[in-house]
């Protein structure tokens, strides 16, 4: 008893004595107690660290979701491995994911800095623009998969541009339309945040740079751009795990299709579960996207410096 | 702040998550389906479900407990199906397509054998044409009643351009063929094909399985020879698909065309299209979405036959009928014997026939004539009735495990991601048990 209390208070004061950084001085300013993320911390272990462990446990069983289920050992990781469909739904995870961050980013950036600005017409084109981030996934969807149908949609009038309108039944056009619709709804969410961003960077770091006779796109490279670092950092973890995770887009729009060819891991994952009704399967597939989506975040978070919570306003 | 302030608050925060909690998982225990005066009945959602409506409302004019239809829309209600069969959710009364499709609930020991409410009223079984009762009985045990109808496949034609470009419904293969060749040289895709939804790609290997290689092949082949796939048999059933598909019968854009969202029956409806093959529910989802053309210029014949093939020209393919199974943990038995009896009433058949359906009772001859298109449930009637084979589709055949990998083979084949080699290892590859 007493050994554990002596740990325990060692093991807090070290807490304490790193929390106290060089210049991150914070005696007098009590901490708010624990008690204040109790509620918070009680939601997300019952709806997020518990349904975990259970996938965890789910993955080492087969389970049909009407008897019980059954240990078996590592057979499911086993066959996923030997999986050339997982294997490929990984590399389209990933390769949607990519797309969708390198195709929204910039658009965003550019947005958001254009909505940053005052005038009265950009706070109404700026509403307008928002509506895509209010509607689900699934209206998005449906709309989309209406407006493109080959026969009754847009391709048949723009026979120039969509040939055949064959767009669901090729690969390379079956993401391009995934790609572009998962742009049309989550690009608003972005611009918000560096909409935000942009405003709150300093006139005075303008006014300085006009006056040494720089022009819009060099204060935009100069200032604008390296003041948004966090929320570029910020806004790029956002999309990673949402393109990891995307899987709405992918059931209405393609069903994975044509054959496995926009199969992403979290499509696999529900045709493995609800479709084969084969939950051990389905659950090492969820247990592998978690992984990976932690990784590719540490790796963010460690590379852009983001864990350090630099401010953009040092040197000022 | 102070210590004192702070602990009343703390009450109040972690008292409040408490009974949230609890009232969250009290939720669940209080909306038990099974449970208070109701009855549970879940049904495939479509055009179907006006008939239904008016069976309930029937059925609760007179019964002290009442019925409540549900209904799940679209291709994924077998899964929604088997996600809540096993929960508090579960209906009391669900639809289902027999045999493979409920044997998994069988053998989980979920659905109560109906012999004890037909030993009651024997109207249940006697009403019934006994081959389509027969295909729910599960280890000697009935565990469904026929409702809706019978559904053959069908080729729906759009008669007026069949006439445009002087054609006539196609009885052979080489008719067929020719009629692709004249309709393409028109500009008009000649068979409209729902490719993204995937199952009504495989009504074609059904069809042309059955006319060139025989009904044999694919029961054996469900049974766990996986040999059959690899015969001649099998190899000329592909090619003639395969010739067919590389003559442009199907456009190029089948992969962005659905049923379910109506594309490929608009197309057949406003002649872009000449033919589409599909289950008769065709009719009712025209007679829904397109009134003016199921009237005017809605046609249909059998699929042409095949010359040297080893399936009779009579032979149809399609879902056997429709279902409803009884979950074992109802808590109202002879409530849902008395819904059940409906099933073979005068008013059932009469408004099955009314939107199209073909229901599979003893009555159904005798009411033809009152349908809303006396030919067309004739045609169907007189089909069923002289068919030496009807082959159940194959995604009901196979147990659902195999579900998924059948239809990303089939849509392969289609769109040439896969040769006639690549397909018998697919289908080789199925799991059968």
């Amino acid at each position: 008893m007493t050994t554990t209390a002596t740990a325990v208070s060692a093991a807090s004061k070290g807490v304490q004595r790193s929390g106290r950084g060089p210049g991150r001085s914070h005696e007098g300013a009590s901490r708010p107690g624990f008690a204040w993320a109790a509620p918070a911390a009680f939601f997300f272990g019952l709806f997020a660290i518990v349904p975990l462990l259970l996938v965890v446990v789910l993955s080492f069983a087969s389970w049909d979701g009407l008897s019980d289920p059954e240990f078996a050992g590592l057979d499911n990781w086993k066959k996923l491995f030997d999986d050339p469909i997982m294997i490929k739904s990984l590399w389209l995870s990933l390769l949607l994911t990519f797309l969708g961050v390198v195709v929204q980013t910039p658009l965003s950036i550019l947005l958001g800095v254009w909505a940053a600005g005052h005038q009265r017409n950009r706070a109404v084109l700026s509403a307008i623009y928002f509506v895509p981030l209010l509607l689900s996934a699934t209206a998005v969807s449906v709309l989309w998969r209406a407006v493109l149908d080959p026969n009754f949609g847009v391709p048949a009038h723009a026979k120039w541009l969509f040939g055949d309108g064959n767009l669901f039944g090729n690969q390379s056009t079956a993401i391009a339309v995934l790609i572009f619709v998962g742009t049309w709804q989550f690009t608003p969410l972005h611009t918000l945040i560096y909409q935000g961003a942009a405003r709150s960077v300093p006139r005075v770091l303008y006014q300085a740079a006009e006056i040494d006779g720089a022009g819009r796109y060099r204060q935009f490279f100069h200032i604008t751009l390296p003041q948004l670092r966090n929320s570029v950092v910020t806004s790029m973890i956002l999309m990673v795990v949402g393109g990891l995770t995307t899987f709405d887009t992918v059931l209405i729009l393609t069903q994975g299709g044509p054959g496995t060819d926009t199969t992403i891991s979290a499509y696999y994952m529900y045709q493995k579960a609800f479709k084969t009704f084969d939950y051990g399967t389905a659950s090492a597939i969820g247990v592998m996207l978690v992984l990976v989506a932690t990784v590719i975040s540490l790796v963010m978070v460690r590379l852009t410096g983001y864990d350090k919570m630099n401010s953009t306003m040092e040197g000022m | 702040m102070t210590r004192r302030n702070r602990l009343p608050r703390i009450a109040a925060v972690g008292g409040l998550a408490l009974t949230m909690a609890l009232s969250l998982s009290a939720c669940g225990g209080n909306d038990s389906a099974s449970g208070g005066d109701k009855i549970h009945v879940l049904v495939y959602g479509d055009a179907t479900n006006k008939v239904e409506k008016q069976l309930v409302a029937t059925f609760n004019k007179t019964s002290k407990v009442k019925v409540v239809l549900d209904t799940i829309p679209g291709a994924d209600y077998q899964a929604k199906l088997q996600t809540i069969i096993n929960s508090k959710q579960a209906p009391d009364v669900f639809f289902n397509w027999g045999g493979g499709s409920i044997k998994p609930f069988v053998d989980a020991g979920l659905l109560l054998p109906l012999d004890d409410f037909i030993a009651k009223d024997p109207g249940l079984k006697d009403n019934f044409l006994p081959s389509v009762f027969n295909s729910t009985v599960v280890d000697g045990k009935s565990y469904g009643v026929p409702m809706r109808g019978t559904q053959p496949v069908l080729m729906f034609n759009n008669s007026k351009v069949l006439k445009e470009n002087g054609l006539a419904a196609p009885k052979t293969w080489d008719e067929l063929l020719n009629a692709v060749k004249v309709l393409k040289s028109k500009g008009v895709t000649p068979i409209a094909l729902g490719g993204g939804d995937k199952w009504p790609t495989l009504m074609w290997f059904e069809y042309l399985f059955d006319r060139v290689a025989g009904p044999e092949l694919v029961q054996s082949a469900v049974k766990g020879d996986k040999d059959v796939w690899a015969t001649d048999g099998s190899k000329d059933a592909l090619n003639k698909l395969k010739e067919l598909i590389d003559a442009g019968a199907f456009g190029t854009n089948f992969d962005s065309v659905k049923f379910t969202d109506g594309g490929s029956p608009t197309l057949l409806a406003t002649g872009k299209a000449a033919f589409e093959l599909m289950g008769s529910w065709e009719y009712s989802t025209l007679q829904d979405s397109q009134p003016d053309f199921a009237k005017t210029d809605l046609d249909y014949s059998a699929f042409p036959s095949i010359d040297g093939g080893k399936g009779a020209p009579t032979d149809i393919v399609g879902n056997t009928n429709n279902f409803y199974s009884v979950l074992k943990k109802t808590k109202h038995p002879e409530e849902v014997a008395e819904f059940l009896k409906l099933m073979y009433s005068d008013q059932f058949v009469k408004a099955q026939l009314s939107i199209g359906n073909l229901p599979t009772t003893t009555n159904t001859e005798a009411q033809l004539d009152t349908a809303a298109n006396p030919d067309y449930v004739h045609f169907q009637y007189d089909l069923v009735k002289n068919a030496p084979s009807f082959q159940l589709s194959w995604d009901q055949a196979y147990p659902q495990t195999a579900g998924t990998a059948l239809s990303t083979a089939v849509q392969q084949f289609f769109n040439g991601g896969i040769d006639v080699d690549g397909f018998i290892k697919a289908m080789q590859g199925l799991p059968t048990s």
